[in-house]
């Protein structure tokens, strides 16, 4: 059994304390499975030769209780090894006997079978599984909580048996939550890419062929004029990626002084006349003064421009973007905030990723590259800051640039 | 069953609390699922919420089979007495919950094909929240004993019955400036009063802790109102009809 969590251990990393073994079940049950197989424990198989007069017998007696009294301190730290081992984990392990009786469980399996809400659900897969894992399947299910905050499980249970004999069964609750997400913005990723890249080239392809079937000059001035909108398209994509690249690759810590708020006024300069075409009032204030960090104009005027765009697009006519400047004493905050349709929850987490959507059809007439928030995100964090977002659909998002002050000093 | 027997009424007494524990987890989930298939138009997902909602009656049906040979074999009295009862009836509004949040599947899937606008989606995903955060703090009650907070519930439902109002009100804005259909509109009429219900369904389950832990009985109120009026003359009772609903009228759904 020794050996078997021990390779549990071996197979996942972990951190974190405390312990609730039910610790006279889990001696028991070691001491158990150590007699079984031979049947006497080895104090007993002392000599019965030496036994020829009472004071030997007493010495024997004497000694035995020594040895037994040394295999139960080593059986004793053993036991506390083990159960500290186990709490180091982050997965959840649960251990019953054959009757189902739960013998171990460590602290992140404790807090899970204790859990109310969503978490109760995970218990109760827990205790199924450790069911039929005690009739000698081997058993994996997955728990996804659907409520705020959302959470992936996978519960493992399997039987646990020594020399064909059924000595209980383990069950081991990973929280998958993070794997989940990476899984599916790796996967949406490719998907993505190959959609922003294939839509425009598909399209020229198109309308080049049409071209050359076509003599009438209107016509070809038309199609001509189409094929400069993808290739444009195109370029942009292929620029946006080419800033991401660098703005990652950046070794060198951006550290000219910007003035924030001059950044922002350009940023808003250059929006302006697109605000105007659509009846959108963008609104400044700077509430910060003349405070400077060390960084990049250029990359933060693109991020807060990238911000102003964004809010722009998705504004109705008549809506109004609001620009905020604010600093305390350790942190500058840039915020847009618009009245536009928002983001729903769900999408809130993922907005920042490459090339994610949060509405594929919409995003071709707004015809943006899918990278803006993930070059603001970049900037933000190549600054030694963070971007972040409130939304609530239909009402709007406020999305807030935050750059420490002092950086690069 | 005859394992049971032979297992302490106290230890009995704790599964089945556990059991409503996991169940009032499964409604809330499903709520919350609920939600994710209405927004996100996925009418499969809408489909299996149905199904599984299966799971829900067969766990009510548990506690309920439960709670009455504990009645039987043990005859508990007071506090026990109440425990169990409580549970009962606890089951039954956790068990509609589940049921509502069906009703939130069946009304996406009838107006399948309708896009809605931004601010009706934000304000059903803030019901939402708002619901599961009432079946939240009812179970936290129920499972503390905390009749303190059970009786603030009352209160802080009023904020879903506000975003309840709020959404009729933009709904009937909507229909005008989105040009919402008849049959989508009254689907979202009927989807926001469903997530009020499960946030009177939580109230009410606050209602049965009160009583578990203090063996008043909170929804009382409403008779002793009935007697106030029925008793001076009939003509003050025809005066006020509206003064007649309140929460535990609701009970008959």
């Amino acid at each position: 059994m020794t050996t078997l969590i021990i390779g549990v251990l071996l197979v996942m990393g972990g951190a974190v304390a405390s312990i609730a073994i039910e610790r006279v079940r889990l001696r028991r049950w070691l001491r158990g499975i150590a007699v079984s197989p031979h049947g006497r424990d080895p104090a007993s198989q002392e000599a019965p030769g030496r036994r020829s007069s009472v004071r030997h017998a007493v010495e024997d007696a004497h000694r035995r209780a020594g040895i037994a009294e040394a295999a139960k301190v080593s059986a004793e730290t053993a036991e506390r090894r083990i159960s500290s081992s186990l709490d180091a984990l982050q997965s959840g392990l649960v251990l019953c006997d054959r009757s189902g009786q739960v013998v171990a469980r460590n602290t992140a399996a404790t807090m899970l079978l204790q859990a109310r809400h969503g978490e109760a659900l995970v218990a109760g897969v827990i205790k199924d599984l450790l069911e039929r894992a005690r009739t000698g399947e081997r058993v994996t299910t997955n728990v996804d909580l659907h409520a705020e905050p959302r959470r992936s499980y996978e519960v493992t249970a399997g039987p646990v048996e020594r020399d064909g004999e059924m000595l209980g069964a383990v069950a081991l609750v990973r929280d998958t939550t993070e794997h989940h997400r990476i899984e599916s913005v790796r996967r949406d990723f490719v998907a993505n890419v190959s959609h922003e890249l294939k839509t425009p080239i598909g399209a020229l392809s198109l309308l080049a062929d049409s071209l050359a079937a076509d003599s009438d000059p209107e016509v070809a001035a038309h199609l001509s004029g189409r094929m400069q909108i993808e290739i444009q398209r195109v370029a942009n994509t292929i620029d946006d990626l080419l800033t991401l690249a660098m703005l990652e690759d950046e070794s060198g810590r951006p550290d000219a002084p910007v003035e924030v708020g001059a950044v922002v006024a350009a940023a808003v300069d250059r929006i302006s006349e697109t605000a105007d075409q659509n009846d959108i009032k963008v609104i400044f204030s700077n509430r910060a003064g003349v405070a400077p960090i060390r960084g990049s104009r250029l990359h933060l005027e693109s991020a807060v421009f990238n911000l102003l765009d964004n809010a722009v697009k998705f504004s109705e006519p008549g809506g109004r973007v609001d620009v905020v400047v604010e600093a305390d004493q350790r942190a500058l905050s840039v915020s847009v905030t618009d009245e536009g349709i928002g983001i729903p929850a769900t999408e809130q987490s993922r907005i920042f990723e490459r090339f994610y959507r949060v509405d594929r059809a919409r995003s071709r007439s707004t015809g943006g590259t899918g990278l803006g928030l993930s070059i603001v995100r970049h900037v933000a964090l190549n600054h030694g800051g963070d971007v972040s977002v409130t939304s609530r659909e239909g009402l709007g998002a406020k999305f807030t640039v935050t750059l420490p002050l002092g950086n690069g000093d | 069953m005859t394992e049971q027997t032979r297992k302490g009424f106290h230890a009995e007494i704790d599964e089945i609390s556990d059991l409503i524990v996991q169940l009032a987890a499964r409604a809330g989930d499903a709520v919350a699922r609920a939600t994710d298939a209405l927004l996100s138009y996925d009418l499969v997902e809408a489909q299996q919420i149905i199904d599984d909602d299966d799971y829900i009656d067969v766990a009510a049906i548990e506690v309920e089979e439960r709670c009455q040979s504990l009645l039987a074999l043990q005859q508990p009295m007071a506090g026990d007495l109440r425990q169990i009862l409580a549970a009962m009836w606890i089951t039954g509004e956790l068990e509609r919950t589940g049921g509502l949040a069906c009703n939130i599947c069946k009304g996406a899937r009838r107006m399948f094909r309708t896009e809605l606008p931004p601010r009706l989606r934000g304000l059903i995903a803030e019901m939402n929240e708002e619901a599961i955060r009432l079946i939240r703090l009812s179970v936290d009650s129920y499972s503390e004993h905390d009749a303190a907070l059970a009786s603030a519930l009352h209160d802080i439902d009023d904020r879903l019955d506000s975003l309840h109002r709020t959404f009729v009100k933009t709904l009937l804005e909507s229909s005008r400036t989105h040009d919402l259909d008849v049959q989508p509109s009254m689907q979202l009429a009927l989807i926001a009063r469903y997530y009020e219900r499960i946030g009177d369904h939580a109230v009410n389950i606050s209602d049965r802790v009160r009583y578990m832990v203090s063996g008043v009985m909170p929804w009382r109120a409403g008779l002793a109102r009935h007697r106030v009026r029925d008793e001076p003359s009939m003509h003050e009772l025809a005066a006020d009809p509206a003064e007649m609903s309140s929460n535990s009228d609701d009970k008959a759904d």
